[in-house]
């Protein structure tokens, strides 16, 4: 018999019996769906970071101060501890490229003419060199030491009639302060810029810390202070040494940050690459785990497939014996059956597919990640399905075959 | 092939060991002719449909030979015992037997597939058999759609669809009102006129009259062979 024809009569089976189908395959759906879910997640999140960090990142160090066994992500319990001298001493460090701070600048609103927009978090006082300039889209990068700034697109569409390059905004901060600033560039996208900011779309403004940091926080305090500092190596392979210069230099008495470390903060300096692999061990990690529940899953689902194929081998035993009365060999039956329970997984796989790949829109949808498929995994669920179903058809499929024709017709 | 008789059983038995052992068949000899015409009555349990299931190849006999068209069944592996029956016999029973599943065609076409027929010549096949028993405007029917002689008639059109040379029936019009039987019965005149041997299990005396002999089984023997008349002088 030729497989056309056992895919022809497996699948008039399988219709026949729609919901019973249906509800056969849920197992390998909800294990199939599961695993595309969070491997489209896993391949989002990657793209969504990894792939913009990646590239300039792995000569970055990020560097803050937080109190010891604080744990978390990067920069989660920084406290405000490097001051500018401390970033200009470290760009004249050797090893170093560049050196810049990076810290939000706590405001209440952001006006722009007659429209005023409030925004509490987003403002982010940084160097020139922050910015990768191939993602400006419009305009340039802003300059240190003017009263620039470099929007991303929420950030520009917060405004009624869109700001665009050569608007000024005021930015206003706590304490009835403001600041004045001319958008010099707008991003080509919204995602953060790097780990301190994390991966989702939302209104950032980036200006340069000297002045604009330095002169608001000055009018509170005489000795303004960042909350990190990122250092840049000259090239991914001198990051160590850089990182152990710029370790040197903060830990000795001649920094300002070993002052206000103190006995109580701790200084981490991570690396663009270190973050990477820790970004990548969390997903390594929420892989396994998931693909532990999509195995049990997918076992539970073939028990499933056997299940019922062993049921339609007994109902149909009249049906089998039929056929090798008019002349189906042994391996023919063998053939529609493990055909069908094939079909069956395949059925499972796609269904599991499509509910996986929706599923993982809508999770990169309310997690704001760009969303990117994992296609080879919808290929590798396909043949998941094929093989599920195969091996839980090969029993069933063996018990037809095996049948005696005569007890078969006689079977009522 | 050539002057080898269709179908020779040498002194077959078939026992069946369920506690006391059950003799079905107790030595039976029995030869059919090419394009004779056998009628096998006997009363319930005396082995009709034992007989039937060997000369069909689908099963084979604890002792003895059954020669099939020249070839010594006993001696066939499983699979061309099943190659022989897909290609040589044709059966009808009792219960029609037909996929519930598939169309009067599809039925028909059944066999074909197995034995690796491409899907046109199927279906033309398949028409051209269930046109000759009457149901060429019923090939998209399913067997529930048909009535029991209707489904019975697609049941010989799918034992004929091969072209077998040897056609069994097990009381092909056991389910049948008489006149429905009648025309059934017909239907086997016309595979027998067309040169098959013909083999039917009855209990009613009528249906086993249009055969040339009816062989009498009692107790898993032949009890006696009555012959009607001269063998491929029926009409
Ligand atoms: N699979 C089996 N296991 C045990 N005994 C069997 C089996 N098949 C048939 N027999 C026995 O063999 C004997 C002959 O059975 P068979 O079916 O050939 O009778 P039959 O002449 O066709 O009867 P009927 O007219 O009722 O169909 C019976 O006694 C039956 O009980
Ligand atoms: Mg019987």
């Amino acid at each position: 018999m030729k497989l056309r024809e056992s895919l022809r009569l497996s699948w008039r089976s399988i219709r026949g019996h729609t919901l019973r189908s249906t509800l056969t395959t849920l197992g390998v759906v909800i294990g199939i769906a599961a695993v595309i879910t969070f491997v489209t997640l896993g391949v989002s999140l990657e793209a969504g970071i990894l792939g913009d960090v990646e590239t300039g990142d792995t000569n970055r160090i990020y560097v803050w101060g937080s109190p010891p066994d604080q744990g978390g992500g990067p920069g989660e319990g920084a406290e405000l501890v490097f001051t500018q001298r401390d970033v200009t001493e470290l760009r004249d460090l050797e090893d170093v490229a560049a050196a810049y701070p990076w810290t939000p600048l706590p405001t209440e609103s952001m006006a722009h003419g007659n429209d005023t927009v409030p925004i509490r978090q987003g403002v982010i006082a940084t160097g020139p060199e922050y910015l990768d300039s191939e993602q400006i889209d419009d305009g340039r990068q802003f300059t240190e030491g003017e009263h620039e700034a470099v929007l991303n697109p929420a950030a520009a569409a917060q405004f009624e009639g869109n700001v665009s390059v050569g608007d000024r905004i005021t930015v206003s901060v706590p304490g009835d302060s403001e600041v004045n600033v001319t958008v010099v560039g707008i991003l080509d996208t919204s995602e953060g810029q790097g780990p301190f900011e994390g991966f989702g779309e939302d209104p950032r403004v980036y200006l340069p810390a000297d002045p604009v940091y330095l002169d608001l926080a000055g009018e509170a305090t005489d000795d303004p202070r960042y909350l990190s500092v990122i250092v840049e190596a000259e090239s991914p392979r001198t990051v160590e040494t850089t990182r152990d210069s710029a370790r040197d230099y903060l830990t000795s008495n001649a920094s300002d940050a070993s002052d206000y470390l103190g006995d109580d903060l701790e200084l981490t300096l991570q690396t663009g690459g270190e973050l990477l692999d820790q970004i990548r061990d969390i997903l390594d990690r929420v892989t396994a785990f998931v693909t532990g529940i999509a195995v049990i899953s997918l076992v539970v689902g073939a028990i499933g497939i056997a299940n019922i194929m062993l049921v339609s081998v007994t109902e149909r035993t009249r049906e089998i014996g039929i056929m090798k009365a008019v002349g189906a060999q042994n391996r023919d039956v063998l053939t529609l059956f493990l055909t069908e329970a094939a079909i069956l997984g395949v059925i499972g796989a796609v269904g599991g597919t499509v509910l996986g790949a929706v599923a993982g829109w809508a999770a990169t949808e309310y997690a704001d990640l760009p969303l990117s498929y994992p296609f080879e995994w919808f290929a590798i669920a396909v043949g998941v399905g094929v093989l599920v179903g195969i091996v839980s058809g090969l029993y069933p499929a063996w018990r037809a075959a095996r049948t005696d024709p005569i007890e078969a017709l006689r079977y009522e | 092939m050539g002057d080898d008789p269709a179908v020779t059983l040498g002194d077959v038995r078939k026992t069946y060991r369920v506690g006391e052992p059950v003799h079905a068949l107790d030595g039976v000899d029995l030869t059919l002719d090419r394009g004779s015409y056998t009628a096998v009555m006997g009363p319930s349990g005396s082995g009709k449909s034992t007989l039937m299931n060997l000369v069909g190849c689908l099963d084979t006999p604890t002792e003895g030979t059954v020669t099939v068209d020249g070839t010594d069944v006993t001696e066939l592996s499983d699979r061309d015992r099943t190659s022989l029956r897909g290609d040589e016999i044709g059966f009808v029973f009792q219960t029609f037997n037909l996929m519930p599943k598939l169309t009067a065609r599809e039925n028909v076409a059944l066999p074909l597939i197995f034995q690796g027929v491409p899907g046109s010549r199927r279906t033309e096949r398949a028409d051209e058999i269930l046109e000759r028993v009457g149901l060429g405007d019923r090939g998209d029917h399913r067997p529930n759609e048909l009535s029991g002689g209707q489904r019975q008639r697609v049941a010989i059109a799918r034992a004929l669809v091969t072209d077998p040379t040897l056609v069994l029936a097990d009381e092909p019009t056991g389910n049948l009102d008489t006149e429905t039987g009648a025309i059934i019965m017909d239907l086997f005149d016309e595979v027998r006129a067309a040169g098959n041997t013909v083999l039917v299990v009855t209990h009613e005396r009528h249906i086993a009259e249009r055969a040339d002999r009816i062989v009498h089984l009692l107790d898993g023997r032949v009890e006696r062979v009555e012959p009607l008349r001269d063998a491929g002088a029926a009409g």
